[in-house]
C-alpha cells in the first residue's frame, strides 16, 4: 500500500555504488550491548559447592550469635504476678463487675512478691494486659494527633469518635477512645519498711515526649462524661509531660502487651520480699483480659526474651546440618554437572 | 471472535454463489453447478458474451467525471484509517481496553471501594497508582496508534493525477471522488478502485502486479471496453461522458459485475475492467480510469478485518490468577489492605521495551538486502512468540523468493550444473560438512541473471559441441527455446530483453536458452525467431525463425505442453516438455540406459529440492503430421467438449517421443529456510504450509524445505481423483459435492487410523498431510472437522495447497481453538492477512512492496529464517522473563497481603491495616519495582547462541513449563512460609522490652520494622531467581532496599498535618537504638530465604530443568560477545571445497521428483471457483502481443 516503500527491494548483492548510498540511509540498528543483549553478566549456578559452602556459612555465623543472644537473654531475671483475679474480694469473685464499678468499693490490695534471683538496679516495672485488643481499627484511629501537639487545634476532634466532645459540645482534650481508656491502676513497692519509689521519669520514648504531646496543651473536659473509661487527668501538667498517657497512646501491636509503669533504683537481693500495693481501678473484668505485673532487669538485648537467641541457634544448626547432609549426598549420589542424560529429550527419546 | 468466523463462513458461502449459509450440502452443491457451468464457457473460449447480471436491489451509479451529478449520492471519501481509535473516542474507547484487564478493574473497584467511609486506607493512595498505570498505558496506546496515523496520512497524502477540466492535476489520494477520472503511470499504485478505460498500449491492455493482494509477482493483465480505448489524452478524455451502474461495495476480490452506459449503450463489466487499489501498473505507460469505489468501500480494505486487540494467554492467565487471589482475599474477609498487584503495569512496561529495545534492535533480524530490521508492531504478544507451537506459513514470498532459476539441467545423461541448493546446504550442515559459498569465488563462466543461475564450462558458449551428445544438446536448447509461451520484451538484445511469462519457471527456461546459444527474441503469431549461436561451427550466429504449426497447451491434467513447428529446411518436429511421470510414460521404446540414468538424475534434482521438466521431442513426417492436423483443427472447431477432444487429439501425437533430458529449475528458497525449518522442528513446533499453489508445487517446496522427506509417510486428500473426475464429468453438481464429500471422509477416517497405528509403532515414522483446498472445503465441514483436526494434529507437517485467504484463516483458527494451541501465522502478502490475524501471534514479512500483510501483523521480519531468533531467542528469553515477573510478583504481593493477613487475626478482624498507608502504596511502586522489570529485561538463562543450538529448549515453553499451577503453588507456598515468618519473628519479641531503656515497642515501630524485612527479603530472593546478574540488577535492588530507607528516614523524620496520624513517627530511629532491629534484620529475611535456598538446591540437584543442564555444560565458556560465528577460513581452494562438499552429500536416491509448470496463477484460479470466466490463456497474450506488434511495424 505505501507507495514510496518501492524500489528499495530489487538492489541486488554486490552492487558496491548501490551499497554505498544504501549506507547513508541505512535503517540497520546501532549496536550497544544493551539493544543487543550482550551486557555483560555474571551466571550463578547453584552447584553442590555452593549449596554446601552457604549452608556452612550461615551456621557458622548463626550459632555464635545465637548463644551470645542467648545469653543475654537468660542474664535477666523477671517476676510476674498476674492480680486481677487475686484482687477481687473473695465474696465477689462471682460479679467481678459489679465490683469493679462500684467506686464505693476500695480497689486496695496488697501482693506480696519474692525475689528470685539477685536484680541489678534499674529494675522495670510493666503493666501487662492480656485480650486487649489496642490494635482494633476503631480503637487505633481514636485520636486526633493535631489536637495532641497543638493547643490551638483544641477543636480538630476527627476521627474520636465517640469521645470527641462534652455533651454541651465542648471538645475533649485529648479526645478519643484511647485517651479514653487510660490505664489507672497504680503500684507502690515497699521491701520491708523501706519505700521503694517508683522513677517515672522518661518512661516514653523522647521524640513522643517532644514532637507528638504539646508543651501548652493541657487537658480538658477529659474524662468529664457520664461513662468513666480510665484514668483522669490533671489539667495543671502539659500533655507532654504526661508521661503515662503518652506510654499508653502508643498503641500496641498485639492483644498481648506490656507497658511500662515506671522504674526502680535500687537492687534487689534473692529471697527479699517485695509489697507491692496497688489500687486495682482498671475495669478489663468486662472483656476478660488478664492484668499482670512484671519487674525485670535488661539488657542490652532487652527484656526477658530467648526466642532471637533460640531462633539464631536453631537455624544455624539446621544450616550446619544440612551442609553436613548435601555433604553425604554428594558422595552417595554425585551430580555429574551437565549431564547430557539428565535433558528431557535424552531421557524420552520419543517425547514430542 | 467467533462472530467474525462465521461471517467469514458467510461471506465463502455467499461468494461461492452458494446464498444463504447454513444450508450444508445443498447450497454448496448450487454453487458448483453455476462454477462448473461458467468454466465450461469460459474453457471453451467461444465469444458468448456474459449476458448482463440482473442487478442486486441495491446498485450503485456513478456518473463519469461530474462530481456534481454524484453530489447527492454521498460517496465516502478516499482517505483511509486504519487506526484504533480517533481523538474522540480515544478516551472511552481506550480505557474501556484497559479495563478488559481484570487487574484494572479490580484497582478500579479497589479505588471506588476506597472512598467509601468503611474503607481502612486513604482513597489518594489507591486512586494515585491506577492513575499512572493508566495513563502510562493510554500513553502507550496512543503512541503505537499515532504511528498507524502517520502511515496512513503518508497514504493518503500520496499524489495521483486527476482529470480537471482538460488536464491532469496532481491531487492527493484522499482527495479523489467516486466518479473522477485518473492517470495512473507506470509503476504507480492504483489508488481507488478503478474501472479501466484505455492505456498507452494500443489494445487498452495493461499489465499490473497484484503482490500486495496476493503474493504473486507474475503480471496480470487488464483489459479495457473496446468502446473506452480511446480516451487516453486529457483532451479526449474530458469528453467521456457515461454512468457506470455496478454492484454495492463487497469485499469479493474476483468478482465485479456491473454496466457502463454510454450513447445510450449498455455494456457489461467483468473484473477485467477492474483495478483495485493496492495494486501496482507495470509495463503501461499509463492507463486512464475511473474511480468506482474509495477508501474503505475498496475491495481491499472491505477484506481487512478491524485491528484486533490481541492478548496473550499469560496475560489471561494473569487476570484468573487475579480473580483467584481476589476471591480467596474475598472469602477470608480482608476488605482492607490488599496486595497491589501491578503485575499488568510492570509487564507491559518490560514488553514494551522489549519490543522497542531489543526486538526492534536486534541485528541479527537486521536484513541487510532490503535495509529491513525487525518490527514488533504490537507489545502485548512477546511472551507469545516463546510458547508457539504452530506456524501456518504462507509460501510465496514467505518460504521462496518467487525467483525461479534455472539450476541444473542433464542433457543426454549427463548432468551439469555445479551449484548446491538451500537444502543439500542444509543436510551438508546437518552432516557436519561446512559450505562455502561465496559468490565471488565462483567459477568465471557463472551466469547469475534474474530466471538463470548456473555454472557449467561445459555447455557453456559453444563448448557444448565438444561434449559427449551434441545432437542432443541442440534439441534440449532448441526445446527450450520454441516450446514455450513466453512474449519477449523491449530491445532485441541479449542484454535488455526481458520476458513476459505466465509463470516464472517458463521464463528461466526462456533464459537458460538464451545463455545457452539459443536466443528467442520475436515472436510472430506464426513463428518463433531464435538467434541461434555456434550451431553450424564455434562463433558463428543466425537468426532462424521456426514456424510454430500447433501449439497444445498446458493444463493440469495433461501435466504437460507441446508444440509442433517446421524448420526452414522443412523438417516437422515435436517438442514436449513436461512432468517425468507423463513424458516417461510416452518415450519410445529404447535407449533404456538413457531413460535409467535420467531418471537417476530427476530423483537427485528432486531430492535435492529442485522442480523439474523433462524435455523429449518427435519428428514427425509430413503425412504423419497432416492426418493429424485434421483432427486438431476439427476438435478445436468443435463446440461442444472441446477441451477434452483437444486433449485426445493431443495424446494421438505426443507418443513415441525421444527423451533429450532433463531440467531443474531452483523455487529459490529465501536464505536458511531449510535450516530455520529444521531448527524450529527440532524446537517442537510442527510448521504447516498454507499456499494457492497446485499441489505438486505444494510439495516440492515441502520437500525444499525438508518438511518431508523420503521417510515421510505422505497422507493425499486431493480432489483429482479418478472418481471425483467421472463424477464431473457427469456434471450433476449435488452428485458431485457427495461423492467429494464422501470420498474426503473416507480418507480422513483411514489416514487417521493409519495414523494412530503409526504413531504407536516403532520406529516412528514422519507423517504428513496433504490436502486441497477443495477437499478441505468439505473437511472443514462441521461433521468431519474433529476427524480433520485429530489427523492433521497427528502429523508432523501439514500441507494444504490451492486454498483461499479464507481457509487459510479457518485452518488457523481451527488449531486455534480446536487445539488450544499457541499458533503463529506468516505471510507476505493481502491473501495472508485474514490467516495473520486468526492466529495468535500474526508475523508479515517486511522490506517487500506489500505491506497489507505488514500492516496486519503483530511482528514483522525480512526473512523467514529470522524467525528463529524471533521464536528462540527473543520468544523464548520473553516467555521466561515474564513467567519471572508474573509470578514473582504474584509471590511478593502474596507474601505482602498475608503479613497483613495473619495481623488481622490478632486485631480481632477489625480490619487494621498493619502497614502504613504510603508503605502500602509505595510497596509495589519504589520499594520493589525496579529489580524485577530488570529481571524482566535483562535475565537470560541461557545465551542466544546456546538457545539456537539447542531447540529443544523452546519445548519448555510450549508445554509452559514455568506458568503451571504448579509453579505457582510452590512460589505460594514460599510466600505462606516467609509471610509467616515476616509477622511472627517480628512480633514474637514485641511483648518485652527492646535494649537497656527497657521502653516498649508500639505498633508501628513492629509494622516498620517487618515491613523493612519484607522490603529486604523480597528484592534479595528476586536475586536467587536470577539466571545472569548484570550490574543493573545489584543497583536496583540494592537501590530498591536503599530507596525504603531513604524513604523512610525521610518520612519518619517530618510531620505533616496532611492525610496522616502520626503514626510513624520517628519510628525509624526509635528501632535503630535498639539492639534488637539489626539482630532481626539479619535473622529474619534469612530465615524466610532459607526455605526458597533448600527448594532451589534439592530441584537442581534432583530435578534439573533442561536449560540448567545446558548451563552447567556451558558454564566455563567465556562470555559470547556476539551472537554470530564467523565462518572458518578454508584452507582448500574454492573449488576443490566445492567438489568436496558435493562428494560428502548424502546420495541416497529419492523417490521424489520434482515437477515444475506453470501455475495457472491464483488469481484465475479463484477466478474460475467463482464462476468468473478466466480471462486469458498465456497463449492468448502471446498472439495478441504479437498482432501488437506487427501493426506497430506497419505503422
Amino acid at each position: 500500500m505505501n507507495s514510496h516503500a518501492a524500489g528499495t527491494s530489487n538492489g541486488g548483492s554486490g552492487d558496491a555504488a548501490a551499497g554505498g548510498a544504501a549506507r547513508r540511509n541505512t535503517r540497520m540498528p546501532k549496536y550497544s550491548k544493551f539493544t543487543q543483549q550482550e551486557l555483560p553478566a555474571c551466571k550463578p549456578i547453584l552447584t553442590p559447592k555452593w549449596v554446601v559452602s552457604v549452608f556452612f556459612i550461615v551456621g557458622v555465623i548463626f550459632v555464635p550469635i545465637g548463644v551470645v543472644s542467648l545469653l543475654a537473654a537468660r542474664d535477666v531475671v523477671e517476676i510476674i504476678d498476674r492480680y486481677d483475679e487475686a484482687c477481687v474480694p473473695s465474696n465477689m469473685t462471682e460479679n467481678k463487675l459489679a465490683y469493679i464499678q462500684n467506686e464505693t468499693i476500695s480497689k486496695e490490695c496488697i501482693r506480696n512478691l519474692t525475689v528470685t534471683k539477685d536484680m541489678k538496679q534499674p529494675i522495670f516495672v510493666y503493666y501487662e494486659l492480656d485480650n486487649f485488643y489496642q490494635n482494633h481499627r476503631r480503637y487505633v484511629k481514636s485520636r486526633n494527633d493535631a489536637q495532641l501537639r497543638d493547643a490551638s487545634k483544641a477543636n480538630q476532634t476527627s476521627a474520636c469518635e465517640p469521645e470527641k466532645t462534652t455533651a454541651n459540645g465542648q471538645p475533649i482534650v485529648p479526645c478519643g477512645l484511647i485517651a479514653w481508656s487510660l490505664f489507672n491502676d497504680t503500684y507502690n513497692f515497699t521491701r520491708g519498711n523501706e519505700n521503694l519509689t517508683v522513677d517515672k521519669k522518661d518512661i516514653s520514648w523522647k521524640s513522643d515526649r517532644e514532637h507528638k504531646f504539646g508543651k501548652d496543651v493541657y487537658p480538658s473536659n477529659f474524662q468529664n462524661g457520664a461513662l468513666k473509661g480510665g484514668a483522669t487527668l490533671n489539667p495543671k501538667i502539659p500533655l507532654s509531660e504526661q508521661e503515662d498517657l503518652i506510654v499508653w497512646m502508643r498503641t500496641a501491636a498485639l492483644p498481648t502487651f506490656r507497658k511500662l509503669y515506671g522504674r526502680i533504683y535500687f537492687d534487689l537481693k534473692e529471697n527479699d520480699t517485695i509489697t507491692v500495693s496497688l489500687n486495682n481501678n482498671y475495669n478489663t473484668y468486662s472483656f476478660g483480659g488478664k492484668k499482670r505485673l512484671v519487674l525485670s532487669t535488661a539488657t542490652w538485648l532487652g527484656g526477658k526474651n530467648d526466642f532471637l537467641g533460640f531462633a539464631y541457634l536453631i537455624v544455624g544448626g539446621l544450616c550446619i546440618f544440612l551442609a553436613f547432609a548435601f555433604t553425604l549426598l554428594y558422595f552417595i549420589k554425585p551430580r555429574k554437572l551437565g549431564d547430557h542424560n539428565y535433558l528431557s529429550w535424552n531421557r524420552h527419546p520419543a517425547g514430542r | 471472535m467467533s462472530a467474525r468466523i462465521k461471517e467469514m463462513v458467510r461471506v465463502a458461502t455467499a461468494r461461492l454463489g452458494g446464498g444463504q449459509a447454513g444450508g450444508g450440502g445443498a447450497s454448496s452443491s448450487s454453487g458448483f453447478t453455476r462454477r462448473e457451468s461458467t468454466a465450461r464457457l469460459g474453457g471453451g473460449g467461444t465469444s458468448l458474451r456474459r449476458q448482463p447480471q440482473p442487478m442486486a436491489p441495491t446498485v450503485r451509479t456513478v456518473y463519469c467525471n461530474d462530481r456534481e451529478a454524484n453530489a447527492p449520492v454521498g460517496y465516502k471519501g478516499n482517505s483511509v484509517s486504519t487506526t484504533k481509535y480517533n481523538i474522540l473516542t480515544f478516551l472511552p474507547k481506550g480505557l474501556f481496553e484497559q479495563f478488559r484487564r481484570v487487574a484494572n478493574l479490580y484497582f478500579l473497584m479497589i479505588s471506588i471501594l476506597s472512598t467509601t467511609p468503611i474503607s481502612p486506607v486513604h482513597p489518594v493512595t489507591n486512586v494515585v497508582p491506577l492513575s499512572i498505570v493508566l495513563l502510562v498505558s493510554l500513553i502507550k496506546e496512543a503512541f503505537e496508534d499515532w504511528k498507524r496515523f502517520q502511515n496512513d496520512m503518508s497514504i493518503n497524502n500520496a499524489h495521483v493525477d486527476v482529470l480537471q477540466g482538460q488536464c491532469w492535476e496532481s491531487t492527493p489520494w484522499k482527495r479523489l471522488q467516486v466518479g473522477d477520472i485518473v492517470r495512473i503511470k507506470q509503476d504507480g499504485y492504483f489508488p481507488a478502485d478503478l474501472l479501466f478505460l484505455s492505456s498507452t498500449n494500443p489494445d487498452g491492455v495493461c499489465y499490473i502486479e497484484t503482490a500486495n493482494l496476493d503474493g504473486e509477482t507474475n503480471l496480470k493483465i487488464r483489459k479495457a471496453l473496446e468502446k473506452t480505448w480511446d480516451y487516453v489524452l486529457p483532451e479526449k478524455a474530458s469528453e467521456f461522458q457515461g454512468e457506470v451502474q455496478c454492484e454495492q461495495p463487497n469485499n469479493s476480490l474476483y468478482t465485479f459485475t456491473g454496466n457502463l452506459i454510454m450513447d445510450k449503450q449498455t455494456i457489461p463489466l467483468s473484473p477485467n475492467q477492474l483495478l483495485l487499489r493496492g495494486c501496482s501498473l507495470r509495463n503501461t505507460e499509463y492507463i486512464v480510469g475511473i474511480v468506482i469505489f474509495t477508501g474503505h468501500e475498496t475491495k481491499v480494505m472491505m477484506n481487512s478485518m478491524n485491528v484486533p486487540s490481541k492478548r496473550s494467554t499469560l496475560e489471561k492467565k494473569l487476570d484468573k490468577l487475579i480473580l483467584a487471589l481476589f476471591a480467596t482475599l474475598f472469602t477470608m474477609c480482608v476488605i482492607g489492605a490488599i496486595g497491589r498487584a501491578y503485575a499488568s503495569f510492570g509487564c507491559q512496561m518490560i514488553k514494551f521495551i522489549q519490543c522497542t529495545q531489543f526486538i526492534n534492535n536486534d541485528l541479527h533480524m537486521y536484513h541487510a538486502e532490503s535495509n529491513t530490521p525487525a518490527l514488533a508492531r504490537t507489545s502485548n504478544l512477546n511472551e507469545e512468540l516463546g510458547q508457539v507451537e504452530y506456524i501456518f506459513s504462507d509460501k510465496t514470498g514467505t518460504l521462496t523468493r518467487n525467483l525461479m532459476e534455472f539450476f541444473k539441467c542433464s542433457i543426454g545423461g549427463e548432468m551439469y550444473g555445479t551449484g548446491i541448493t538451500e537444502i543439500e546446504k542444509g543436510g551438508a550442515e546437518r552432516a557436519g560438512i561446512k559450505i562455502d559459498d561465496d559468490e565471488g569465488k565462483r567459477s568465471a563462466n557463472a551466469v547469475h541473471e534474474k530466471g538463470f543461475n548456473f555454472d557449467d564450462a561445459r555447455i557453456m558458449r559453444g563448448a557444448w559441441r565438444n561434449e559427449p551428445n551434441p545432437e542432443a544438446c541442440k534439441e534440449f536448447f532448441r526445446c527450450l527455446a520454441i516450446c514455450h509461451t513466453v512474449l519477449p520484451e523491449g530491445e532485441e538484445t541479449l542484454e535488455k530483453i526481458r520476458y513476459q511469462a505466465a509463470s516464472p519457471d517458463e521464463a528461466a527456461l526462456v533464459a537458460a536458452a538464451k545463455n545457452f546459444g539459443f536466443f528467442f527474441y520475436r515472436r510472430t503469431p506464426t513463428t518463433v525467431m531464435v538467434r541461434e549461436s555456434h550451431v553450424e561451427r564455434m562463433g558463428s550466429i543466425q537468426d532462424v525463425p521456426y514456424e510454430i504449426l500447433n501449439v497444445l497447451e498446458f493444463n493440469s491434467t495433461r501435466k504437460r505442453q507441446s508444440v509442433v513447428c517446421r524448420f526452414l529446411n522443412g523438417r516437422l518436429v515435436l517438442y514436449c516438455k513436461g512432468a517425468d511421470n507423463v513424458v516417461y510414460e510416452r518415450l519410445a521404446n529404447g535407449n533404456h540406459d538413457m531413460k535409467k540414468i535420467s531418471r537417476e538424475h530427476l530423483e537427485q534434482f528432486g531430492s535435492a529440492g529442485l522442480r523439474t521438466l523433462c524435455l523429449a521431442y518427435r519428428d514427425l513426417s509430413r503425412e504423419q503430421y497432416e492426418s493429424w492436423n485434421e483432427k486438431f483443427v476439427q476438435a478445436k472447431s468443435s463446440l461442444r467438449d472441446r477441451d477434452k477432444k483437444l486433449d485426445e487429439v493431443a495424446e494421438l501425437i505426443e507418443k513415441d517421443l525421444v527423451l533429450v533430458g532433463c531440467t531443474a529449475i531452483e523455487d529459490k528458497l529465501q536464505e536458511g529456510v531449510p535450516t530455520c525449518i529444521e531448527t524450529l522442528s527440532a524446537a517442537g513446533i510442527k510448521i504447516w504450509v498454507l499456499t494457492g499453489d497446485k499441489m505438486e508445487t505444494a510439495i516440492n517446496i515441502a520437500y525444499a524445505c525438508s518438511l518431508v522427506n523420503n521417510d515421510t509417510k505422505q497422507f493425499i486428500i486431493s480432489s483429482e481423483t479418478d472418481a471425483i473426475r467421472e463424477a464431473e464429468d457427469r456434471g450433476d453438481p449435488v452428485e458431485i459435492a457427495h461423492v467429494i464429500k464422501d470420498s474426503v471422509k473416507q480418507s480422513l477416517k483411514s489416514f487417521h487410523e493409519e495414523a494412530q497405528h503409526s504413531l504407536t509403532s516403532t520406529p516412528e515414522r514422519k507423517l504428513a498431510l496433504i490436502i486441497d483446498g477443495r477437499c478441505l472445503m468439505y473437511a472443514l465441514d462441521p461433521t468431519l472437522r474433529v476427524d480433520l483436526l485429530g489427523l492433521s494434529l497427528s502429523c508432523h507437517s501439514v500441507v494444504c495447497c490451492r486454498v483461499s485467504p479464507l481457509q487459510k484463516a479457518q485452518v488457523t483458527s481451527l488449531v486455534r481453538k480446536g487445539a488450544q494451541k499457541i499458533t503463529l501465522s506468516i505471510g507476505d502478502g493481502a491473501n495472508d492477512v485474514s490467516m495473520i490475524q486468526a492466529a495468535h501471534v500474526g508475523i508479515g514479512i517486511s522490506g517487500q512492496e506489500g505491506m497489507q500483510a505488514v500492516m496486519a501483523s503483530d511482528f514483522a521480519i525480512a526473512q523467514f529464517r529470522f524467525l528463529t531468533d524471533l521464536l528462540l531467542v527473543h520468544g523464548r528469553w520473553s516467555y521466561l522473563r515474564l513467567c519471572k515477573v508474573i509470578t514473582y510478583f504474584f509471590y511478593k504481593n502474596l507474601t505482602f497481603t498475608l503479613t497483613q493477613f495473619w495481623f488481622t487475626f490478632q486485631t480481632g478482624f477489625s480490619g487494621q491495616r498493619f502497614y502504613d498507608d504510603w508503605f502500602q502504596s509505595l510497596y509495589n511502586v519504589i520499594f520493589t519495582a525496579l529489580p524485577v522489570i530488570i529481571v524482566g529485561l535483562f535475565d537470560k538463562d541461557v545465551s542466544a547462541s546456546l538457545s539456537k543450538k539447542y531447540p529443544q529448549l523452546y519445548k519448555e515453553g510450549i508445554r509452559n513449563s514455568f506458568f503451571t499451577w504448579r509453579v505457582i503453588a510452590v512460589w505460594g507456598f514460599f510466600a505462606f512460609y516467609q509471610s509467616i515468618v515476616f509477622f511472627y519473628f517480628t512480633a514474637a519479641a514485641s511483648r518485652h522490652g527492646h535494649g537497656s531503656s527497657g521502653k516498649i515497642l508500639g505498633l508501628w515501630d513492629v509494622s516498620t520494622m517487618a515491613f523493612t524485612c519484607v522490603v529486604v527479603t523480597v528484592n534479595l530472593r528476586l536475586l536467587m531467581a536470577c539466571n545472569s546478574i548484570t550490574r543493573w540488577h545489584y543497583i536496583s535492588v540494592a537501590g530498591s532496599i536503599v530507596a525504603w530507607f531513604m524513604f523512610i528516614f525521610i518520612y519518619s523524620a517530618i510531620m505533616t498535618s496532611f492525610d496522616r496520624q502520626e503514626n510513624v513517627y520517628f519510628v525509624i530511629y526509635v528501632l535503630m537504638s535498639t539492639f534488637f532491629f539489626y539482630l532481626t534484620i539479619l535473622l529474619v529475611p534469612i530465615i524466610a530465604l532459607f526455605g526458597d535456598f533448600l527448594y532451589l538446591s534439592i530441584q537442581r540437584w534432583l530435578f534439573p530443568y533442561d536449560y540448567q543442564i545446558i548451563q552447567e555444560q556451558h558454564k566455563d565458556e567465556p562470555h559470547e560477545y556476539s551472537r554470530v560465528q564467523l565462518p572458518e577460513t578454508s584452507h582448500l581452494s574454492p573449488e576443490e571445497a566445492r567438489s568436496y562438499m558435493i562428494s560428502m552429500l548424502p546420495r541416497e536416491s529419492s523417490k521424489h521428483t520434482g515437477f515444475a509448470f506453470d501455475s495457472p496463477g491464483y488469481e484465475s484460479f479463484f477466478a474460475s471457483q467463482q464462476g468468473v470466466g478466466v480471462p486469458h490463456k498465456p497463449w492468448d497474450v502471446a498472439r495478441r502481443a504479437s498482432m501488437k506488434q506487427q501493426r506497430a511495424g506497419k505503422s
